[in-house]
């Protein structure tokens, strides 16, 4: 379950993921969105912060200022009461304060007051507290009031909300005054900052809507920018990519002095100079492959005649003497060696100019692979070497080129035979449901492994010293590689000094069809016992 | 065993080697070194087979070959230097019966002659009816209704070894082997290409083949006659 929903996540994370992994323009216009839209916040933010402290301050100073005035004046007014007798009627004194307050009390907001006498005082007369009708004295905090009293010279205040439900910004200012014959009292002016708060409110407002269509705008621009610089890159990639394909005389057009011209004119240049090279390399690979096919051509007709002169020659070598009936069996010896040296030859030059074409035919390869054995046969007993099959798979047909196969499997089967010091060879069939698998074994002298990476070079022989019996041209394990590579499969070697050889074909079951294992290990080990052969190692030559 | 061979290559040491071997097999050897004076010669100089270099100055190998088609049905063996496919294939359909790569040994040259002249299966003494076309054997006719159909040698040979046995498929590496000699693997394009040569000729719509008809994978049967086979008196 668990499982489930993350991969349902990591599914939906990916197609974003790949936008922006694969367009340039996205992870730009992203980016610049995003860095823009934080500098914007940022800014914005202390904007917004410096305005509403501004704001609040003004009102502040505004609302300590009509404090000081109603306080004065209400000092004034209690001072003022106090007969010469030295009597005060306090609330007549009270009224009048009262209408002095709120007159002074003018500025926008103000919602109230209330004149509270300090608690704990013991004096000839007491004013009543009054407050404006409908003020919530719970605004008057108690540290407020305590700082009121502790400090009776100072003017002080404080941030409230307001307000039951709603909660409106408020502040309750406060002076205490000296009421004569009746002691200290305080004066709080209740002040509600609802105004600031909704000029605050809307200049936030402007700023947040300012700021997102900045964004949007820095993020448009953006995209036509980048869109702007991107095309002639992405027109560039296009031709660079029809370059590759091999039309090879695209190319950008090339206009103004910009930095887009200079790269257009540059990428010209080098497509040019790459196509006069191109051009000139393949003209230059076609003379080549033209002159060794034309070579082996030219060459077929004379040694025709030459051929055919041996032959009449050996026919009657009965009448010549012993030197010359020899002299004529060398000649025509080295005619058929020649003979098939021109053979491979035309063969590797038509895989070089590409002219091979597979003629295939449905087959089952293990009579095909007897057959070859067969015809080598008489040479593997010259030699001493038992050749010996081991077929596990290989039931069913495979669409093969017959030919080729047959030259592949004779090929591996001749090295072996010429490498083989006499031991057996084991060739071995499987298949699989994509792939066939022929490998031949043998238990001879083997390789080092740098002779083993240059077995599939043009004309290299292992040890050239060494006398060959099958008559090899160097070039039949070449051959052999590009025949497989034409079946869509390869060969593969394994080999150690003195442990042996093995040479692996493997091909698709139906020619360029995609394989991936190949049915038969390297080198292959030997399951069956009563053939004779033994497990993995050398198998034991068959009794007479 | 006299027979003449038209020997034609440009090459001359070729040709007279070529020649040389023959008449160590008691042929006679007649001498051609190109296309125009192989067809100028032809007429009068009657050979029983035609050996005939592809590459040639001026009319090559596959005119030549297509001009004597024109003229006879003697057996034509191309020497080629390619064993390339559509060469060997042009080859065939221009009328050639068979086939020689350079460098071939003399040995095979003569084998491959042999077997174009050797008698043919006149032998069986025999009227075979295949669908609507009837096979005299001994006279070496074929004919559709009133109408004589012209057959090469190889051609005729083909048709009579299918129509001989007509319950039997033949694989084409039987029909190499028993038309054209060939005892080990051959080129089956030999066949292909005959066959269809064939079918051209016999097949009122060569397209859905009645006479010579091909069994998928196998190779190809002759087809039943219309009218019961009868025997020849």
């Amino acid at each position: 379950m668990m499982r489930a929903l993350w991969r349902a996540f990591l599914q939906g994370l990916a197609a974003p993921v790949d936008i922006w992994r694969s367009s340039l323009l996205a992870r730009t216009v992203t980016l610049t969105v995003g860095l823009s839209g934080l500098a914007v916040t940022l800014i914005g933010g202390y904007m917004s912060l410096t305005i509403a402290d501004n704001l609040f301050a003004g009102r502040t100073d505004q609302i300590l200022g009509e404090t000081t005035r109603a306080a004065t004046v209400a000092q004034t007014l209690f001072d003022n009461s106090v007969t010469a007798a030295g009597t005060i009627d306090v609330e007549t004194a009270n009224t009048t304060a009262q209408t002095a307050i709120r007159s002074a009390q003018s500025s926008p907001g103000g919602s109230g007051f209330a004149l509270l006498r300090t608690p704990g005082q013991i004096t000839n007369q007491t004013m009543t507290s009054t407050s404006t009708a409908g003020l919530d004295l719970s605004v008057v905090s108690s540290g407020l009031r305590a700082q009121v009293v502790g400090e009776p010279s100072q003017l002080h205040y404080q941030s409230v909300s307001l307000g039951a439900e709603a909660a409106v910004p408020g502040i309750v200012a406060a002076a205490s005054l000296q009421v004569p014959s009746s002691g200290q009292y305080e004066l709080y002016l209740v002040y509600d900052l609802s105004d600031v708060q909704t000029t605050l409110t809307e200049i936030q407002q402007t700023l947040i809507a300012g700021s997102l269509a900045l964004v949007g705008a820095i993020g448009l621009v953006t995209f036509f920018v980048v869109r702007l610089t991107i095309d002639p890159i992405r027109r560039a990639a296009r031709t660079a990519e029809r370059l590759a394909q091999g039309f090879l005389e695209e190319r950008l057009t090339e206009s103004g002095e910009d930095v887009i011209a200079v790269l257009s004119r540059s990428f010209n240049r080098m497509a040019q100079s790459m196509e006069s090279q191109i051009v000139r390399l393949a003209n230059l690979s076609q003379v080549q492959q033209r002159f060794v096919s034309d070579v082996s051509h030219e060459l077929r007709t004379p040694l025709t005649t030459i051929r055919l002169a041996g032959d009449v020659l050996f026919a009657q070598r009965e009448g010549f003497s012993a030197e010359n009936a020899r002299t004529i069996e060398l000649l025509l010896t080295q005619i058929e060696r020649f003979e098939i040296m021109l053979t491979d030859l035309l063969e590797m030059s038509r895989y070089d100019a590409g002219a091979v074409a597979l003629e295939v035919e449905e087959t089952n390869v293990v009579p095909l692979i007897e057959d070859c054995l067969d015809q080598l046969g008489p040479l593997a007993r010259e030699k001493g070497s038992e050749l010996l099959v081991e077929v596990r798979g290989g039931y069913g047909e495979s669409e093969v080129d017959q030919r080729r196969i047959r030259r592949i499997v004779l090929n591996f089967v001749g090295n072996a035979i010429d490498h083989g010091e006499g031991r057996p060879i084991v060739t071995y069939i499987d298949s699989n449901k994509e792939a066939l698998a022929i490998a031949v074994r043998d238990w001879g002298m083997g390789m080092t492994e740098a002779q083993t990476q240059r077995v599939f070079d043009r004309f290299w022989r292992a040890d050239p010293s060494r006398q060959r019996t099958t008559g090899g041209t160097g070039l039949g394990l070449a051959i052999a590689q590009e025949d497989a590579v034409a079946h869509g499969g390869r060969i593969d070697v394994w080999s150690k000094e003195g442990e042996g050889t093995c040479f692996r074909l493997t091909i698709p079951r139906i020619p360029l069809d995609s394989w991936q294992v190949s049915p038969l290990p390297l080198p292959p080990e030997s399951v069956e016992d009563n053939s004779g052969a033994a497990t993995g190692a050398l198998p034991q030559q068959a009794q007479p | 065993m006299t027979a003449r061979i038209l020997v034609v290559d440009d090459d001359v040491a070729l040709a007279e080697m070529i020649s040389i071997v023959l008449r160590g097999e008691g042929y006679v050897p007649i001498q051609a070194f190109d296309g125009k004076e192989a067809l100028d010669l032809f007429p009068d100089a009657k050979p029983d087979l035609v050996l005939l270099d592809v590459m040639l100055p001026g009319l090559d190998g596959i005119q030549v070959c297509s001009a004597i088609r024109e003229m006879s049905g003697v057996p034509v063996i191309m020497l080629t230097a390619k064993g390339d496919t559509t060469d060997v294939v042009r080859g065939l359909e221009s009328g050639a019966d068979d086939y020689v790569v350079k460098p071939f040994n003399p040995k095979e040259l003569v084998a491959r002659i042999r077997t174009r002249l050797r008698p043919t299966s006149a032998s069986v003494a025999r009227v075979i009816v295949v669908g609507d076309v009837t096979i005299d054997v001994p006279a070496h006719e074929v004919t559709r209704g009133e109408s004589r159909v012209n057959l090469t040698p190889l051609e005729f040979e083909l048709l009579v070894t299918l129509a001989l046995k007509p319950e039997q498929v033949f694989t084409r590496e039987m029909l190499l082997e028993q038309v054209w000699g060939y005892h080990y693997k051959a080129d089956t394009r030999l066949v292909n290409v005959h066959v269809q040569r064939l079918r051209a000729k016999v097949e009122q719509d060569p397209d859905n083949p009645v006479i010579v008809q091909t069994i998928r994978g196998v190779g190809y049967r002759a087809g039943a006659s219309v009218k019961a086979a009868d025997e020849a008196p």
